[in-house]
């Protein structure tokens, strides 16, 4: 697929390993801090292999249900799981289903390109024998060779971007969870970005938050919105039309 | 265990790449040496007693330095978010870091075996004290770590976790000082609470179980505060 045509045309709606049961469900969940309540009542399906995007204002709740689904968050209230398994009871096997790309797309400064993956890979608890591999694997995918030997802290905003997605993909994992992936990146970044994204539909299954309707728009088979913590709504893309006028009409 | 190994390796390549380490250690050698050979000079007597004291305060001054970025750093760069999304439990994260700062610290008091190598060289020291006066500042060196790890684990700004471990090494090395003001069972439970009363008698030569106790009891539950801390979030 070219950029251009990724531009003009909607995505493929239709994932290839879609199926109905959900690689994650979120049953009333909450996430309070003293008083403030940045998740109220959450409950949802993502379904196995969707690009799902997450929409709403800053502050909205997106990230705070990310990380609770990657497990650096604890629920104060309800369930969630992730492939069946309970995110607070069986933390450590749900975080090796799960890659996550943090907003700021976090690396260590001291770390080459190579040296962090291979890092991530070994913590992700890959054999020794297969870390070579797979960071061969993940380099190529996202076209990280030219900046492989170079320290992270010398890294653009783009190649940050790529090996913070590159350590998510390491270990291949059922569920990828991206905090607003193309923040901070220019527009050639953002088409690369959107159709990488389209690229993991049906092999991995994709949450993604974003502030910005035609990302959703662009890369998602489903979309929900929220607002100060709460869903408004789910809606199909292949249903939505007219994303903008449904969006106003929920906030 | 592997899991800890790769993360200690981390840790350790992590503070072995830092200018900070280096910058300690020769600050700590720098001092030491001035010391020991200005007290060797003047009293011509073969110990250590008075450099194992310098080097108890030089540690309680110079360990935060070592410590403030542990958690800090990471929760600053948000680094604490891929370790603690990753399949590791919080311990292996304290524990790696626990013993590559550790590892540091003791690498850096090792250096200083050269004064006992120049002591047996130029005359005859009673090894005793200096075999205890090695143990205390271990454990000394072990309180201090945990306790650091545990000041830089709750806060993103490493000034304010070096000054937090200070404001705790301090108090509790004059925990004792305010024994008298305080009734009884709580003065008994201060001059307990002292690190300088339990780390007096070691260098003297007398080791007793109830002050190793002491620093391994008040490391091991440093080291478990700030694995709870880390999973309550």
């Amino acid at each position: 697929m070219t950029i251009s045509s990724i531009d003009a045309a909607p995505p493929d709606h239709a994932p290839a390993r879609a199926t109905d049961a959900p690689a994650i469900s979120a049953v009333s969940v909450s996430k309070r801090y003293g008083s403030v309540t940045a998740l109220d009542r959450l409950t949802l399906d993502i379904r196995r292999g969707e690009v799902f995007g997450l929409l709403g204002p800053n502050g909205s709740g997106k990230t705070t249900f990310m990380r609770l689904l990657a497990g650096y968050l604890l629920p104060s209230a309800g369930r969630l799981t992730v492939a069946g398994l309970d995110t607070v009871r069986d933390s450590l096997a749900v975080r090796r289903r799960i890659g996550y790309v943090p907003e700021s797309a976090p690396l260590y400064r001291q770390m080459r390109v190579g040296e962090f993956l291979a890092f991530m890979a070994r913590l992700r608890g890959l054999p020794e024998r297969m870390v070579a591999n797979a960071v061969e694997r993940v380099v190529d995918q996202l076209a990280l060779g030219a900046v492989v030997d170079k320290p992270t802290r010398a890294l653009s905003r783009g190649y940050r971007q790529r090996a913070a997605l590159a350590q998510a993909l390491i270990h291949d994992p059922d569920i990828l969870i991206l905090d607003e992936p193309t923040n901070g990146l220019d527009p050639r970044q953002i088409i690369e970005m959107r159709q990488l994204i389209r690229s993991f539909a049906g092999r991995h299954t994709v949450l993604m938050s974003s502030h910005i309707l035609s990302e959703v728009e662009k890369t998602s088979d489903r979309v929900a919105v929220l607002l100060n913590g709460r869903l408004l709504g789910v809606r199909a893309m292949a249903d939505t039309p007219d994303l903008e006028g449904w969006f106003l009409s929920l906030t | 265990m592997r899991t800890l190994r790769i993360l200690f390796a981390k840790e350790l390549n992590a503070t072995l790449t830092s200018p900070i380490g280096y910058t300690v250690a020769a600050v700590f050698l720098l001092v030491l040496g001035y010391t020991f050979s200005l007290t060797l000079f003047v009293t011509k007597i073969a110990n250590l007693q008075y450099i194992f004291h310098q080097m108890y305060v030089l540690s309680i001054l110079l360990v935060p330095v070592l410590t403030m970025r542990t958690f800090a750093e990471e929760r600053r760069s948000e680094t604490l978010e891929l370790l603690l999304t990753a399949p590791v439990r919080e311990l292996s994260v304290v524990l790696a870091k626990y013993a590559a700062t550790l590892t540091l610290v003791i690498g850096i008091f090792a250096l200083t075996l050269v004064y006992t190598v120049i002591l047996d060289r130029y005359g005859e020291p009673d090894w005793g004290p200096i075999y205890a006066g090695y143990l205390a500042l271990a454990l000394h060196a072990s309180l201090l770590v945990a306790v650091g790890l545990l000041m830089s684990s709750i806060t993103e700004s490493q000034v304010v976790a070096a000054a937090l471990s200070i404001g705790a090494f301090l108090m509790l090395w004059f925990a004792d000082s305010v024994s008298y003001l305080l009734r009884p069972p709580f003065d008994s439970f201060a001059i307990n609470l002292s690190l300088i009363g339990h780390f007096k008698p070691m260098v003297s030569g007398s080791v007793f179980l109830s002050d190793i106790g002491y620093f391994v009891t008040a490391s091991m539950l440093a080291l478990f505060l700030t694995a709870w801390g880390l999973a309550q979030r």
